[in-house]
């Protein structure tokens, strides 16, 4: 199967949480799974954009959680002891402002990774994959 | 003469249904079970919780599963990541860490061999040998199309299997890939999606399978530019690295063999892949380990596990009549 095949995972169906801190809403977020037959080490990922009805989020706003810790987009390429498995998903969070609760939204995620195992002439493969999917907030 | 040869299979065979949650690990034990297979094959990266390092009770809670599903747990698939990092490739020190990693792993949840990639090199590899002495346990390299054994890298990985010393402990596991010669449905679908006539389509497959060359394909038809840009797919894809009779080379050291392909026919055949003659070998030399089915033409719009039947059918039915 293609690694293309694997992009309709990327943002997993389920819904949209607000993240809150006592009442007060602090953001938002979504579930991805990294797209493709096996997990990756966090380094592998070169670019993650997300986009949220067409309006790009900065990744600054971003934390990105998973195993246990929530670490920055420009965070990952240093990761390389931290393994994203096949079907843990991970947290998107946005901060900012929570979400209007059943409203639904288009969540846009672009992910570019390098496929470890592939760099035997020197170069490795790298893939984009991208997922859009229309996502509930509950 | 009975066959001693057995049907394996790498689970990463069932991977849509795995991945999109519809199965757990335990859901593809049971169904390799249900569909006939004796041998199991794990992809350590893909099934592994807490893979690079999974913990004593993961491998504990496996190997009660394999147990419980009447399997046999014979390979520990590994990964050389060279490239996990973003400012350098795994030193050799690194990669033997992983591998020696792997080969633990392994033996702690009872699999017999460990498969890795040629990228380990033909220093990393024989560095193994102690470890796989002292743990008992055989360290394999798949050789993968495009590769075959005259590539140099592949005449060095031979020779180290030859020693003496490594005998039982250092070997390949061939993929079938290396024999296949001609397009499997699933390429001729995405050449007809693509813009390909059927017509021209056939033409160019029953050239390329007469050996043809690109060039000559090209030359004797009025072909379109995705036709063109078939042509030199096929070439590059299906041009069976490996003679047939290389499998012969390859068998002494070959513990285990995957048993790859990418769509059987409803008559359990494949058309693009010479089984029969690879199989026949097989028992002509007396082999004894897994033949392990490795589907990779999986997609999420239909169930693996009608493919995985249908190898089951091929093998045995082929091996019957040796």
């Amino acid at each position: 199967m293609a690694f293309e095949s694997f992009n309709q995972l990327l943002v997993c169906d389920e819904t949209i949480t607000n993240i809150k801190a006592g009442n007060q809403e602090v953001g938002y977020e979504f579930k991805i799974q990294y797209p493709s037959y096996r997990g990756t080490f966090l380094s592998c990922i070169e670019k993650i954009t997300v986009k949220v009805d067409g309006k790009l989020i900065d990744n600054g706003q971003i934390g990105f959680y998973i195993n246990g810790k929530e670490v920055l987009i420009d965070e990952l390429p240093e990761l390389f002891r931290e393994y994203w498995f096949t079907t843990d998903y991970a947290r998107v969070r946005v901060y900012g402002s929570g979400l209007e609760l059943e409203s639904k939204h288009l969540v846009d995620v672009f992910l570019r990774h390098r496929i470890p195992y592939t760099g035997y002439f020197g170069n490795y493969m790298v893939e984009d994959s991208v997922c859009t999917k229309e996502l509930e907030v509950v | 003469m009975e066959s001693k040869i057995k049907i394996g299979i790498s689970l990463f065979s069932l991977t849509p249904l795995y991945v999109s949650r519809k199965m757990s690990f335990e859901d593809c034990l049971k169904a390799t079970h249900d569909m006939g297979f004796e041998g199991v094959e794990i992809v350590a990266a893909q099934m592994v919780p807490e893979y690079p390092n999974p913990s004593d009770e993961w491998l504990e809670y496996c190997k009660e599963q394999i147990t419980k599903h009447q399997l046999k747990l014979v390979t520990w698939s590994a990964y050389v990541d060279m490239g996990i990092r973003s400012d350098r490739d795994l030193t050799t020190e690194e990669i033997v860490q992983y591998t020696r990693n792997d080969l633990i792993y392994a033996k702690k949840v009872g699999a017999e061999i460990v498969r890795t990639q040629h990228a380990i090199t033909p220093e990393i590899f024989r560095k193994m040998l102690p470890f796989c002495k002292e743990l008992d346990i055989k360290l394999t390299i798949e050789m993968h199309s495009p590769h075959h054994p005259d590539v140099p890298v592949w005449k060095e990985y031979l020779d180290i299997m030859a020693e003496p010393e490594t005998e039982g402990y250092l070997g390949v596991v061939p993929d079938f890939s290396i024999f296949q010669y001609t397009p499997h449905k699933l390429a001729i679908d995405s050449y007809i999606a693509g813009g390909c006539r059927h017509e021209k389509l056939k033409q160019i497959i029953n050239d390329h399978n007469e050996g043809l060359s690109a060039e000559e394909i090209i030359a004797g038809g009025d072909y379109s530019d995705d036709e063109i840009k078939s042509v030199h797919d096929i070439k590059h894809r299906f041009n069976a690295p490996a003679k047939v009779d290389d499998f012969r080379k390859l068998l002494p050291y070959a513990p285990y063999i995957h048993g790859k392909f990418h769509y059987l026919t409803e008559e359990c055949s494949d058309p693009t892949i010479p089984y029969e003659e690879l199989l026949k070998m097989m028992v002509e030399f007396g082999y004894e380990g897994y033949i392990a089915c490795e589907f990779e033409g999986h997609s999420f719009e239909e169930d693996p596990r009608i493919q995985l039947k249908r190898f089951v059918t091929m093998v045995n039915r082929i091996l019957k009549k040796f």
